[in-house]
């Protein structure tokens, strides 16, 4: 036991003393705060833009008798505009809009037709569905006041709000989506990164012939289970660092992000799904990571290691993208999920999601995490073995098959 | 204490690496584990040092299986390497507290050995900015950092100037003396030969010659003389075939039978000029290739 911590304390050590763990860390925390503050930041830049001019719509109507009511609309729907009625020929009206006199105009071509013109036509411009809009509702109010209704009535009916309530009885998916997702995200990012670093270390010893001594010093189960809990606490630092500051640089401008409804649901996990966050982001982390760790021990040179781990990542990508395809159909219980959510190499990912975006019964989760963990602990038995193994096999990179035959004779 | 290995039987699948190794060493002697490439030396190692079981044998301190918790061993692997990216105080307080000390202890004990290496210059830097006999010097320290009680030492001098060989011979003397067994494993006669009192020559997976060296030699058959003459000439005609001439300029005398060498020495120093006659011993490099090689009779 003592050994185990000797050796996690050099590993975490290691990790915490490595310029660039602490460089990313820093950079990806600054990242977050930029991001933070942005709302804050634009709206002092917003404020002392006020007094800026208000670019001219220009509106040419045929029928001058709706001039007034025409203005009074359009002036309501664009409320960034100065619109002007005007009655030029079209010509000048083209030549006022190049000038940039005006940013754009409307010009009815009949009751029911109008042409749209704008300068530079901008990817994200509205404006012509909005004017559709405004002139249907014209036109609409115009056929009726023929029919012979008062404009009250007729405002009446136009204006009539629809109330509605939605109870969702088993998940919010809008609300838990993002969450859900950065969640999957960052275990992906975490084990591909962190698996890649436990192989490297592992690796690294090898062919620095460290291993020599250390495996003459240290019960390899003590060596591979300190390398990947040391790890493991490395990620977790760093998981908590990020969304620590992400969650203190919200909350200092959480007044600027009020309209954020993404945001604001990311902050508002549930502890319940905090918990279940916890454990299967452990337990897959620790699977994934004694993996990386028995591959690494068995190549020779350092060259070799993104071949070998190969894979171990197609496993894990295979995971990630079918937990990301069900989550953006908003199935999650879909079979293929269903048997992922038990199969422990999958399961950290799609039991965490089928339980953040629908209704998972307890026993099912229980027997999954029991699953889970069963297989961590024999994963990372099984792991220590072919480390033993691995790290005295020189030369040819083994095959799979003669790595279990060694194991199995050793 | 007494160190025995009975009987090793260790197979890798079906490749037969060592079919019954046995050998003793005394503690306060020097031990040397010989043999050719693939012989068995560092798998026999490795099994000593518990790396992986054997199929079957034991390892016996004075008569007892050997407890690990107990018997301290150092070892420094031929295949040198440490961390070549970390500072050298960090790299070997990590070794020696894998080997149960103390952090406090670890850090005086490899004080000691910095000062003793010469070493203490180097004591904050990065293990990579040293030359390759500085980081040998530096492994050595892996290996006697926690006062083992067994120090194995594999090809310890490979690499190392003269100066620092020297200073090498002069710590492993004083672990002999302070009672440790040492065990060497070398391919550097001459060393072996100065240092060890016993040796094993590891031959095909079993142990081909054991014993004391000096008695090995002893047990030679003495029907052979080497002189050393200023006129070698009339020595060659008086004894025909049966005298050589050696590389060395010496001359060496077969006789037909070991009761023969009073009167062959007699005779040589009566009727010549000799500076020197002595019974011809072989080197331990004789015995190595008469024991190592290939056409070996088992022993």
């Amino acid at each position: 036991m003592k050994e185990f911590g000797t050796i996690l304390r050099f590993e975490l050590k290691h990790y915490l003393k490595n310029k660039v763990f602490i460089g990313s860390t820093v950079f990806i925390m600054l990242l977050i705060a930029v991001v933070m503050f942005f709302p804050r930041i634009s709206a002092l830049f917003k404020t002392s833009d006020a007094s800026a001019d208000v670019s001219v719509m220009l509106v040419k109507v045929d029928d001058a008798v709706q001039a007034d009511m025409v203005r009074e609309t359009f002036s309501a729907s664009f409320a960034n505009y100065d619109v002007q009625i005007t009655d030029e020929e079209v010509s000048k009206i083209k030549d006022k809009i190049t000038s940039g006199d005006a940013e754009c105009a409307v010009v009815m071509t009949g009751p029911a037709s109008f042409t749209y013109y704008v300068d530079n036509l901008s990817m994200y411009d509205m404006n012509t569905k909005i004017v559709t809009g405004v002139l249907q509702h014209i036109y609409q109010m115009n056929a009726m006041i023929k029919g012979g209704m008062s404009v009250e009535e007729i405002t009446d009916i136009m204006s009539i709000q629809i109330k509605s309530n939605v109870e969702s009885l088993g998940k919010d998916q809008m609300q838990n989506f993002f969450y859900t997702y950065i969640m999957i995200f960052a275990l992906y990012m975490v084990i591909l990164l962190y698996g890649q670093m436990v192989a490297t270390n592992v690796a690294t010893e090898k062919s620095s012939r460290a291993m020599e001594l250390l495996i003459t010093s240290a019960k390899p189960t003590s060596m591979m289970f300190g390398k990947v809990i040391a790890s493991c606490i490395a990620g977790f630092i760093q998981i908590v660092a990020i969304f620590g500051s992400a969650f203190v640089f919200y909350n200092v401008n959480k007044s600027h992000w009020e309209d954020n409804m993404i945001i604001e649901s990311i902050f508002n996990i549930p502890l319940e799904l905090l918990v279940y966050m916890l454990v299967f982001f452990v337990l897959g982390f620790l699977i994934y990571a004694f993996m990386y760790g028995a591959i690494g021990s068995t190549v020779s040179k350092l060259e070799d290691i993104n071949t070998a781990v190969m894979p171990i990542t197609f496993l894990f990508i295979f995971a990630f993208i079918v937990v990301i395809f069900s989550m953006s159909s908003s199935d999650v219980d879909n079979t293929l999920m269903t048997v992922c959510s038990y199969i422990p190499f999958t399961s950290s990912m799609a039991m965490f999601t089928r339980i953040c975006m629908s209704t998972v019964p307890l026993y099912e989760v229980a027997i999954s995490i029991i699953i889970l963990i069963g297989a961590t602990v024999g994963i990372g038995v099984l792991s220590a073995k072919i480390y033993r193994v691995g790290v005295l096999m020189y030369g040819t990179t083994p095959n799979l098959k003669n790595i279990f035959k060694a194991v199995w004779k050793a | 204490m007494r160190l025995e290995l009975r009987n090793i039987v260790k197979s890798f699948g079906e490749k037969k690496v060592l079919t019954g190794v046995s050998f003793e060493a005394e503690s306060g002697e020097a031990f040397g584990l010989l043999g050719r490439n693939g012989a068995g030396k560092t798998t026999s190692i490795r099994i000593l040092m518990d790396v992986f079981p054997a199929n079957s044998g034991e390892i016996l301190i004075d008569g007892q299986p050997i407890d690990y918790d107990k018997i301290g061993i150092g070892y420094l692997p031929e295949e040198r390497g440490l961390y070549p990216k970390k500072i050298i105080i960090d790299q070997l307080t990590y070794f020696a507290e894998l080997k149960e000390m103390s952090r406090k202890a670890a850090v005086q004990s490899i004080d000691y050995w910095l000062e003793r290496l010469d070493m203490t210059e180097y004591r904050n830097k990065r293990l990579d900015t040293l030359s390759k006999g500085n980081q040998q010097k530096i492994q050595l320290i892996t290996a006697l950092a926690h006062d083992p009680d067994i120090i194995i030492l594999d090809e310890p001098f490979s690499g190392l100037d003269p100066i620092n060989a020297m200073l090498l011979k002069d710590v492993v003397k004083e672990q002999i003396a302070e009672g440790k067994i040492v065990l060497f494993s070398s391919h550097q006669m001459n060393y072996i030969e100065e240092f060890c009192d016993s040796i094993a020559i590891l031959n095909n997976g079993v142990v081909s010659l054991h014993g004391n060296l000096y008695n090995i030699k002893r047990d030679y058959p003495r029907d052979r003389l080497v002189v050393r003459t200023e006129a070698p000439d009339a020595i060659v005609s008086d004894f025909g075939s049966s005298c050589t001439v050696m590389e060395s300029g010496d001359l060496m005398i077969r006789l037909a039978d070991a009761s023969e060498k009073k009167a062959a020495m007699t005779r040589l120093v009566e009727h010549y000029d000799i500076d020197e006659v002595k019974v011809f011993e072989p080197s331990l490099n004789d015995i190595f290739v008469e024991y190592a090689g290939d056409a070996v009779k088992e022993g």
